[in-house]
């Protein structure tokens, strides 16, 4: 990386800046990109299990991006997907054993979609498009915004639905208490929990309302059919 | 020398070493981490036994103490393994190990073989309390828990209850209180100690009357996947606790 | 227990890829956009999940999980390798996806006509490593269980992007909005399609489940205020 910084171009240069702020807002990897939503979904019940598996993703797909651009002279083309695979894999070891040793209550919940981070299609395709051909340091940013755009989407329905299912946000209640008998705040005017919230259904129909948000507000966006 | 790196020695030799230093970086990751990964496990297990019995929230029980709290509750040298037909079959700490879900799973080990455990435990007040581990399945999928027993050996304590993927608000509501404590001052075996059959309702009966509980509204299949794993397994230890008063 | 017939049953409906897990819907979204596409692509996915996922269970078995290694000899019995099934289970699909597009472009050429440029996509399908890791998780006891559960997926994700396929089909002709159009509809369509499979859950498995009413979508919509607890 030291060769990156005594280049002429700044760190944060308006180059580098496009590369963490597109992935959020026009490029989002969730929202037009379409990829990586089979993870996006699952685990968006509650706001902790995102922010979990957002910062799990977000940590893959920067040592990913970083050692494969670091790699990418080496790499022999023939076996360049393996290779990738590979060190994907090995990345979400990584964060599988941490997590299950340090937070394993999480872990448990997250089960199987920590392990499908590896063939979540962001990750392959910002390495396979971005990081082996640009050098490190761009890589690293171009990881971090992906990274971001979709922990962005993935904590936004997550939001929605721990608000709107379960009626808390990060376990904390925000309509008030909804135990029988001991109702106080929304729930003692006769408000419920929208039960259809915490069903998979309902993620798929959130994602598509932001997409319609999004495109809404961009025109350049929407699709010819 | 410039290497080419599309010949075939290069891309074994570099295929070699990757292999070689990610299988290196993660076996010993993975090594390193083992005992704390086991330690989660083992601890997971003490505060899920000890929440029949008690509320470990309210003693300060969590993952940070729970090795050191739980031998003040379960002494594990008492602990027993029944089998099938609720006969003693050993005694000891063995019983903690025994991987009740593993077993109910196993589809190649017969029924005569499996193993029950029973653990003893003493509460605040040294009132003797007896914990039974309940493995089921429900909707989706596996359903488990812990049932504590009072020093009279029928009357249920408290129970703890836990899923790993039923429907959320409405199968996954049995590890909540208010179903948990429906539960509690049943009874599982009548004044001559033979075991009767839990119900769940679903018409809200469930308080007027002893070996009834009512269910969850709206989480029939696995309210019933938890009267089946209660029913099954009590009737195994209540033969037990007959044989053992009866002597 | 569960039955092999209930396993396959319920991988299909109640706990179908798409609809309840979400699993491989890059493709799904993507592929699904003409039937003939989508057929070709689910036939693959069925294809290489009742492969993959027996494979990955006996190298569970037999190789990974803690004591798999016992047949070796005793001194092996303590070993467990499980932290490297993702590794294991990942390299496992992609070759097998290699070996059979190169076995399927040598011994039938008109199937590779079909399938063929379905296969590269499918390495990198979450529902195929989706099935070997919920094969891990759940434990299946025999392999014949494991199978029964891969092919039961492999048909239902058949389905869901067949399904989906025609309706995008139809979709054509409507008046969309025009910020919903493509990925936005197809989204919202696969969330209700989502409902209509809950309604599966009702389908009874195994002897013991109870013979009067079930979990449906309507009780779940609305469920008893007094149980209402988060």
């Amino acid at each position: 990386m030291s060769a990156d910084k005594k280049s002429s171009e700044p760190l944060f240069s308006k180059k580098n800046k496009k590369l963490i702020t597109d992935p959020l807002t026009d490029n989002n990897p969730v929202t037009i990109q379409v990829l990586g939503i089979c993870s996006a979904l699952a685990i968006t019940v509650q706001v902790n299990q995102a922010i979990v598996m957002s910062m799990s993703v977000l940590f893959v797909i920067i040592m990913g991006n970083w050692i494969v651009s670091m790699l990418r002279n080496l790499i022999p083309s023939r076996i360049r997907i393996i290779v990738q695979l590979l060190v994907v894999a090995s990345l979400v070891i990584i964060v599988d054993q941490v997590l299950a040793a340090f937070l394993p209550d999480l872990s448990a919940k997250l089960s199987v979609f920590v392990g499908l981070i590896i063939t979540n299609c962001i990750i392959m395709g910002r390495l396979e498009a971005f990081a082996m051909a640009n050098k490190p340091w761009p890589s690293i940013l171009d990881g971090f915004g992906n990274g971001l755009g979709y922990g962005a989407i993935l904590i936004l329905v997550a939001v929605f639905r721990e608000l709107f299912g379960s009626g808390t946000l990060m376990g904390f209640p925000i309509f008030g208490n909804a135990l029988p008998g001991e109702e106080s705040g929304l729930y003692a005017m006769g408000y419920q929990n929208n039960n259809l919230m915490i069903l998979p259904p309902m993620a798929l129909i959130i994602v598509g309302v932001i997409i319609w948000v999004q495109r809404s507000r961009n025109k350049a966006l929407i699709e010819e059919h | 020398m410039a290497l080419n790196k599309e010949s075939n020695g290069f891309t074994f030799g570099f295929a070699i070493v990757l292999v070689v230093v990610l299988g290196v970086i993660l076996a010993s990751l993975a090594e390193g981490l083992k005992p704390l990964k086991e330690k989660n496990v083992r601890v997971k297990k003490q505060i899920d036994i000890l929440s029949a019995m008690m509320d470990v929230e309210k003693e300060g029980i969590d993952r940070s103490n729970a090795i050191e709290e739980f031998p003040k509750y379960v002494d594990l040298s008492e602990a027993v393994i029944l089998n099938n037909v609720g006969e003693e079959v050993s005694k000891g700490k063995a019983a903690f190990e025994v991987d009740i879900k593993k077993e109910y799973r196993d589809k190649n080990l017969k029924e005569e073989d499996k193993k029950f455990p029973l653990f003893i435990a003493r509460d605040k007040e040294k009132n003797t309390r007896y914990i039974i581990p309940v493995v089921g399945k429900g909707l989706w999928g596996p359903i488990w828990g812990y049932i504590c027993l009072e020093e009279d050996m029928k009357t249920i304590l408290g129970v703890s209850f836990d899923h790993k993927t039923e429907t959320p608000g409405l199968g996954a509501e049995i590890n909540k209180p208010f179903f948990m404590d429906r539960w509690k001052d049943s009874e599982i075996s009548d004044s001559l100690g033979n075991f009767q059959k839990y119900e769940v309702v679903k018409d809200n009966s469930g308080s007027a009357y002893p070996s009834k509980v009512d269910g969850i509204t709206g989480g029939t299949i696995t309210s019933k996947g938890v009267e089946e794993m209660v029913n099954r397994s009590l009737q195994i230890y209540s033969n037990y606790f007959k044989n053992l008063n009866s002597k | 227990m569960e039955s092999t017939l209930d396993i396959f049953v319920k991988a299909i409906f109640s706990e179908n890829m798409i609809f309840a897990y979400f699993l491989g819907m890059c493709s799904y979204l993507a592929v699904s956009k003409t039937v003939k596409t989508a057929v070709g692509l689910g036939a693959a996915v069925i294809f290489v999940l009742t492969v993959t996922v027996p494979v990955n269970f006996l190298l569970e078995n037999y190789v990974l999980k803690a004591g798999a290694l016992e047949w070796l000899g005793a001194e092996y019995a303590e070993l467990d390798l499980s932290f490297l099934s993702f590794i294991m289970y990942i390299a496992v699909v992609a070759s097998i996806v290699q070996l059979v597009e190169m076995l399927v472009e040598k011994f039938a050429p008109a199937l590779y006509g079909a399938l063929g440029i379905f296969l590269p996509l499918i390495a990198v399908n979450c529902s195929i490593l989706g099935g070997a890791l919920f094969m891990q998780e759940r434990q299946y006891s025999t392999i014949l269980d494991a199978t029964a559960f891969s092919l039961g997926s492999g048909i239902g994700w058949f389905i869901a992007i067949v399904a989906i396929a025609a309706i995008r089909e139809k979709l054509r002709y409507s008046n969309v909005p025009g910020p919903l159009r493509g990925l936005g509809i197809t989204f919202i369509v696969t969330g209700l399609m989502g409902m209509a499979f809950m309604s599966f859950m009702g389908i009874k498995y195994g002897e013991e489940a109870p013979s009067e009413d079930v979990e449906t979508v309507t009780t779940m919509i609305d469920t008893n205020k007094e149980n209402n607890i988060n």
